[in-house]
């Protein structure tokens, strides 16, 4: 068994949406009962949020970003730049904790403590862009973490796997023309779901052209085509990268049962998904997964889909 | 709506008198495919454009590497002498949608625009054309487009407008097309959020029909062949 590391922690729940908001604090709670009764936690080694520390956020995203940020939360004010990005008192800090926490986590793993950690986070992190927020996204967790383990240990070649239904155009956006961090998304259509980027001629830019690809899929499609990408084109593209670390952006929402995309995976496909990120990890990285959560909103199929997702990283 | 907001004002234009090779290289330089061609008063007289270049130097010609070596055999070609005399123009008052029909019609590239004295004011290609269009079906924003069915009467997108705006999304767009089904039309609301799911909820529980994606579609003819169309 692998010495998985699972970082949640309650003050993520304060993170209030209002009422009828699909990034909604019961999605952690349904994960982590979902660990308990499956009896995974003792499995687990946990791991409790921590504050970032504000040079690791600036590495990412810009100072009067995160001013604007943070003065809307403590005005009170209940949305930050769209309707979509509920917010209230509380949610600067919490989104200051996810990223602590990931990076924290992220430390254990480089340092070898771990061999893999799942980061149970809110808010997420995949749309948020250096100088805007959006999808429900304030600051790109999975991004910072990139930025600190380059920095920090010196890595020249960081995996982003994400196949949240929904393209992350903020990860994408941060590390286009960057060769350092090759950014792999599988997505519903640009055409059909948020945020109408990622699409297939999005290769990156400058140093970085050939760093970002994009899988968009259309809508009804499901396990075959999946697992036709993953076989076909990120394996023989990530066995060519030979990343040192890989970090997964994890959204659930492709699962057939979630309504917020028409996409039909089924649980059964998100292993095969993650078990093709393990081979490459395994492979190159030295097992290092560090795997951040984004999307993911039935609330029904999310402890599954969770517990599942963590088999697969304590499997040795 | 008016091409004089969506058209090129800063033109690269050429004199009557120039060389083609001038020509070439200006269009090379400036990554366009059309000149238009002016007297020093600013008067429209024609038009030259890649093609028209394309058919005058020998194909030799845009295959070296460097063009000056092969100048000495390409004989001296005057613009006059290839340009476009009569030219389809438009006036700085027509619409996006004159231009968008002229050009559709007369199957050129990009289209002059003259004021009433035959003055060069600007230029419309399909490149102004395509990020005029980008920018009406709002698609540089993030968002999700949904496809509602809807029966072809009075007051249906109003319901539709009603129940979007109580979920306080924001409109990148609404395009409304032809269907297949004889009095029906597809609704196309462009929404400004990644939060569909209520808003897709109650349109359905309003008794609305959200077609399938992969049954959408914004340029076909209807699936079924019209009731006296030919056989063959």
């Amino acid at each position: 068994m692998k010495k998985t590391g699972f970082l949640y922690d309650d003050r993520y729940l304060q993170h209030d949406t209002g009422p009828y908001h699909p990034e909604a604090p019961d999605r952690l709670s349904a994960i982590f009962s979902g660990l308990e009764r499956a009896g995974l936690l003792s499995k687990l080694i946990r791991l409790e949020a921590c504050m970032a520390e504000m040079k690791w956020i600036e590495a990412v995203h810009d100072k009067q970003y995160i001013e604007r940020f943070k003065s809307v939360c403590q005005s009170g004010t209940n949305s930050f730049e769209c309707e979509d990005n509920q917010l209230c008192y509380q949610t600067y800090d919490i989104a200051r904790l996810a990223v602590g926490g990931v990076l924290n986590a992220s430390r254990q793993v480089m340092d070898g403590v771990l061999d893999n950690v799942f980061c149970a986070v809110r808010p997420p992190g995949h749309h948020a862009e250096a100088d805007r927020s959006m999808g429900f996204c304030y600051f790109n967790n999975i991004a910072i973490a990139a930025r600190y383990i380059q920095s920090e240990w010196g890595i020249q070649r960081i995996g982003i796997m994400d196949f949240d239904v929904h393209h992350g155009n903020g990860t994408q956006s941060i590390f286009e023309s960057d060769p350092t961090v090759f950014y792999y998304s599988i997505h519903e259509h640009p055409s059909f779901a948020f945020p109408g980027t990622g699409r297939a001629f999005e290769k990156g830019s400058g140093d970085g052209i050939g760093f970002t690809r994009n899988y968009p899929v259309l809508p009804g499609q499901g396990d075959d085509e999946y697992i036709s990408i993953m076989d076909t084109d990120f394996t023989p593209l990530m066995d060519q990268y030979a990343p040192e670390v890989m970090l997964v952006s994890a959204g659930f929402d492709a699962h057939v049962d979630d309504d917020m995309s028409g996409i039909s995976l089924t649980t059964d496909g998100f292993t095969y998904v993650m078990e093709r990120i393990v081979d490459i990890a395994n492979k190159h990285s030295g097992g290092r997964i560090i795997s951040v959560l984004e999307g993911g909103y039935s609330l029904k199929r999310l402890p599954e889909l969770v517990n599942n997702h963590i088999e697969i990283l304590l499997r040795d | 709506m008016f091409v004089s907001r969506s058209m090129t004002q800063k033109v690269v234009t050429i004199s009557k008198d120039a060389d083609i090779i001038e020509a070439k290289e200006l269009m090379e330089q400036h990554q366009i495919r059309h000149l238009p061609v002016i007297e020093p008063d600013g008067l429209l007289i024609g038009m030259i454009t890649d093609r028209d270049l394309r058919s005058a130097l020998p194909a030799t010609f845009f295959k070296t590497e460097n063009p000056a070596e092969k100048m000495p055999v390409v004989p001296s070609i005057k613009v006059k002498e290839i340009m476009t005399q009569n030219l389809v123009t438009l006036s700085p008052m027509d619409t996006i949608q004159d231009a968008l029909l002229l050009i559709q019609k007369t199957l050129v590239g990009a289209l002059p625009v003259v004021d009433n004295k035959g003055n060069l004011k600007g230029i419309v290609s399909v490149r102004d054309l395509l990020r005029a269009f980008i920018n009406v079906l709002g698609i540089g924003q993030p968002g999700t487009l949904l496809g509602i069915l809807v029966e072809e009467k009075i007051g249906q997108l109003k319901k539709i407008v009603d129940i979007i705006t109580e979920e306080k999304i924001s409109f990148g767009s609404v395009l409304v097309a032809r269907y297949w089904e004889e009095g029906k039309r597809a609704v196309f609301p462009y929404l400004l959020t990644n939060n569909v799911v209520t808003v897709k909820k109650k349109l359905r529980d309003n008794g609305y029909t959200l077609l399938d994606p992969m049954e959408w579609y914004l340029d076909q003819l209807p699936k079924t062949e019209p009731k006296n169309a030919a056989t063959s």
